[in-house]
This record gives C-alpha cells, sequence and structure tokens, in this order.
C-alpha cells in the first residue's frame, strides 16, 4: 500500500526522489513509464499522489494522466509532473487533463514536501 | 553551417610593451582579429571594458601587463571570474608554455606564446574563437546550465568549466558518452557528454551516501539524466515556445560510430564546439579531477542570425520549485 507513486524513466530521478520521500516518512512505489505507472495505479487504490515525468518511452506522462483520468476513470488522485519541460502549451494540456502542479527539473524535496505531504493527507 | 567566410573577431589586447605594438597589429590584421585596448592600464578599467563589451572573442595578455610583474595572473584570474567563457591568450617573456604556474591558473589560458612562437598563437586561436561562429551568450549560457545540472546531480562535488574551444575532430573521449538530438528554430545538431567510466564510478562512490555497490548501470543512468537535464534547459532558455521545428519533415542524416577507432561522424566538417568541466568532491579538493566533455553540433541547420534567448521563462536556478494549478 503505497500514498506516492514516481513515474520516471531514469533510475537515477526515481531513486532519488523516492529516497527523499520515504525517509520523510512516505510510503512510495515506483514505475518505469507511462505504461507501467497505469498498472501501478490500478493495482494500488490507496495511491493519492502521482509524481511524474514528462518525456518517457512507451507512454508519456501527460497521456499517462489523460488515460487516468479517462480511461481509469479516476479523478481523485493528485498528479504532480516532475520534468525538464517549461513550455506553457504543456503546461496547459497537463491543467486540461486535470494535473495538480508541475515541477521543473532538478527535483528539490525540501521546497516541496510540505505540500506533497498535504497533498496525500 | 557555412564557416568558409570567416568573421572578424574582437580581441582585447591587454599588451602593453612598446616594441611589441606593430607587429601586434600586423599580426591581428592576418588573424582577422580586431584588436581593442583600454585607455588606461588598471584593472578597474579593464574589467569595465569587459563588461561593455559582450561581443569579445578573446584576449590577448601580457604576463606583466601595466609594467608590473606577474600582474597578468592577477587579471587574468578576475577576468576568468567574470567572464570564464573567455579564452586567454598568455604573452610570456622566457617560455612559450604555461610552465611555472599552478594547476588552476594554467586551466585559465588557451595558450601561452612569445613573440618567437606567435604560430602556436595562431594555431590556439584558430581552436578557441569560438565566436565566430557561436554566438557568445549561447556558450555563456550553455555553460551555465550544464554547470547547474551536475552540480544537482553529482552532490557534493565542485564543478569547473574551462574557457570552450572548438574542435573538428571526431574523436570520442572515454568509454561512456551519451547522445541527444537538439531541435529549434534556428539550430538543429546533437549534444554529446562523454567521460571515463573508471573515474566518474569512483566519484560517484567516493560522494557522501556513495559506496562500493554503485555500479556501471548507476554511471549511466546518471549521465543520462545529466544529459536530460541540460536538454530540457537549453530547450526552455533557447528554443521558443510554438517554434520548435517539425522534426518528421526534416532531413537526417547517418551517423556513423566506429567503435574500433572511438570515432563518431555527424557527416559534416562543421567545428564542434567543446566545454570541459572538471568534476571534484568538495570533501578532498586536492583529489584527481574527473573531466567531461561536452560538444555540440549543429550539422543539420545552423541560423546563429535567428538565435534568442526567451524572455520569458524561468531561469534554471529557479527549477525545482512547485507551481501548482
Amino acid at each position: 500500500m503505497a500514498q506516492v507513486l514516481v513515474v520516471d524513466d531514469s533510475s537515477t530521478v526515481r531513486n532519488e526522489v523516492c529516497d527523499f520521500l520515504k525517509n520523510n516518512g512516505l510510503a512510495v512505489t515506483a514505475a518505469v513509464d507511462g505504461n507501467d505507472g497505469l498498472a501501478k495505479l490500478k493495482a494500488d487504490p490507496a495511491i493519492k499522489l502521482v509524481l511524474s515525468d514528462v518525456n518517457m518511452p512507451n507512454m508519456d506522462g501527460l497521456t499517462m494522466v489523460e488515460k487516468i483520468r479517462g480511461d481509469l476513470k479516476n479523478a481523485a488522485v493528485n498528479v504532480i509532473m516532475l520534468t525538464t519541460e517549461n513550455s506553457p502549451a504543456m503546461k496547459e494540456r497537463g491543467k486540461a487533463a486535470g494535473i495538480k502542479g508541475w515541477i521543473v527539473k532538478p527535483f528539490n524535496g525540501a521546497a516541496v514536501i510540505a505540500t506533497l505531504k498535504k497533498l496525500v493527507a | 553551417m557555412d564557416t568558409r567566410t570567416q568573421v572578424a573577431s574582437k580581441m582585447l589586447v591587454l599588451d602593453d610593451a612598446g616594441t611589441y605594438v606593430n607587429s601586434l597589429k600586423a599580426f591581428c590584421e592576418e588573424c582577422a582579429l580586431l584588436g581593442i585596448r583600454p585607455n588606461v592600464a588598471g584593472n578597474g578599467d579593464v574589467m569595465a571594458v569587459l563588461r561593455a563589451n559582450v561581443d569579445l572573442g578573446g584576449i590577448l595578455l601580457y604576463e606583466n601587463y601595466g609594467g608590473r610583474p606577474g600582474n597578468g595572473l592577477v587579471m587574468a584570474r578576475e577576468i576568468h571570474a567574470l567572464r570564464p567563457e573567455l579564452p586567454i591568450f598568455l604573452r610570456r617573456d622566457a617560455v612559450s608554455s604555461v610552465a611555472g604556474l599552478g594547476e588552476r591558473d594554467a586551466a585559465m589560458f588557451r595558450c601561452a606564446y612569445t613573440l618567437a612562437t606567435l604560430q602556436q598563437l595562431r594555431e590556439s586561436l584558430d581552436a578557441s574563437i569560438f565566436s565566430r561562429i557561436y554566438p557568445n551568450a549561447l556558450v555563456r549560457g550553455i555553460a551555465e546550465i550544464t554547470r547547474a545540472s551536475l552540480e544537482s546531480l553529482f552532490h557534493g562535488c565542485e564543478v569547473d568549466a574551462e574557457t570552450p574551444y572548438l574542435v573538428k575532430d571526431r574523436i570520442i573521449y572515454g568509454e561512456v558518452f551519451t547522445l541527444i538530438a537538439i531541435e529549434s528554430h534556428w539550430c538543429r545538431g546533437y549534444m554529446m557528454l562523454q567521460s571515463s567510466e573508471g573515474s566518474v564510478l569512483d566519484l560517484l562512490r567516493g560522494r557522501p551516501g556513495g559506496g562500493d555497490g554503485l555500479t556501471f548501470r548507476d554511471l549511466n543512468g546518471t549521465l543520462g539524466e545529466a544529459t536530460n537535464l541540460i536538454w530540457g534547459a537549453f530547450k526552455n532558455r533557447y528554443v521558443g515556445h510554438g517554434t520548435a521545428a517539425s522534426a518528421p519533415l526534416q532531413t537526417q542524416v547517418p551517423i556513423v560510430i566506429n567503435h574500433q577507432r572511438r570515432y563518431i561522424s555527424f557527416g559534416s566538417d562543421d567545428p564542434q564546439l567543446c566545454l570541459k568541466y572538471t568534476l571534484r568532491l568538495r570533501q578532498s579538493p586536492d583529489g584527481p579531477g574527473v573531466p567531461v566533455y561536452q560538444r555540440f553540433v549543429f550539422n543539420l541547420d545552423w541560423s546563429p542570425d535567428e538565435f534568442s534567448e526567451n524572455p520569458t521563462v524561468e531561469s534554471f536556478v529557479e527549477s525545482g520549485e512547485l507551481e501548482l494549478f
């Protein structure tokens, strides 16, 4: 039973973010791309927050969010994109899909942990 | 990219040896250099000139500038701190090398020469004055975002950037390199990071929280993510949103890699922009530096006249914060 799902194709980022969240008392699971993220989310209804990259192989992060809201009909889970992308068009697409926020990499856990904890409460 | 027409490059000349003036002037003309001098030889005046001239191609500096022995080295340190991307060429009285200088001081200079070895200077100028092809603002920005990216991933390490330069070889440094396409309305090509597996792995293992359990896969992941961070920051800073090239309609050329010869060809002879970063553990600043080479080759399209920086995008150093919707 995880509270947070971290989706990123980079093992470096996955490990860094997961370790940080675990060290701050959160239960975490990880996925390597959008397809894997959808499967993990479907299998664990306890997940309250998804932290996802945008550019990933097989299925990108924004398509995954659209499928979370559409195919999985999961409107409750909070989604935050963690990405190098900063284009207004991508953010608009994310907003339209119902994401909660956007973080431009690199990940600065100390700056966001309080908000992330509120989102899983 | 067409480099057949040589563009004149503005050089700051900090050399006040009276007997040398005429030969220096002739040399600058031969090399298509436009020499400018500060009115006064004071260090403060030189810094003002540097701030006022953002389009300099480099600096010719005499080791005893201003009539004070060793003043050139003092000035070089100040110049390097203010404009680290500018190549500095050091004229010395006795030897045409950086012999006798400390490692960090020596790294500030693209070459050292004497009046008797101007050919050495000419060759170094050809390889070092990147501003003839690549805009200064772009090169400075690349160095900034790359240093920030490397520092964010290589925790506990200090990252020094040497003066950028041009290369025409196709040799791959080290055993591991990453490659990513750079696409915009003003440039199309690739960026590479190249390094040595053993030394980077030693660096990762030596950091706080590292350890012997780390393998080449961790190294691959770290360099891959560094490439991703630099690529993202480059896009956010220099690629106009909504004007990115439509990739499916554009040309591509084969990239040839010869592992035996450590060789990669992008199908053109364009000079590649090369930046060298040296990573050192902060806990052992005198330990061996680990080099990471970054190369850019814009072999598919290069229109520097259309280069611009996105004014509306938040800078890289402000990243990491959560923007809530």
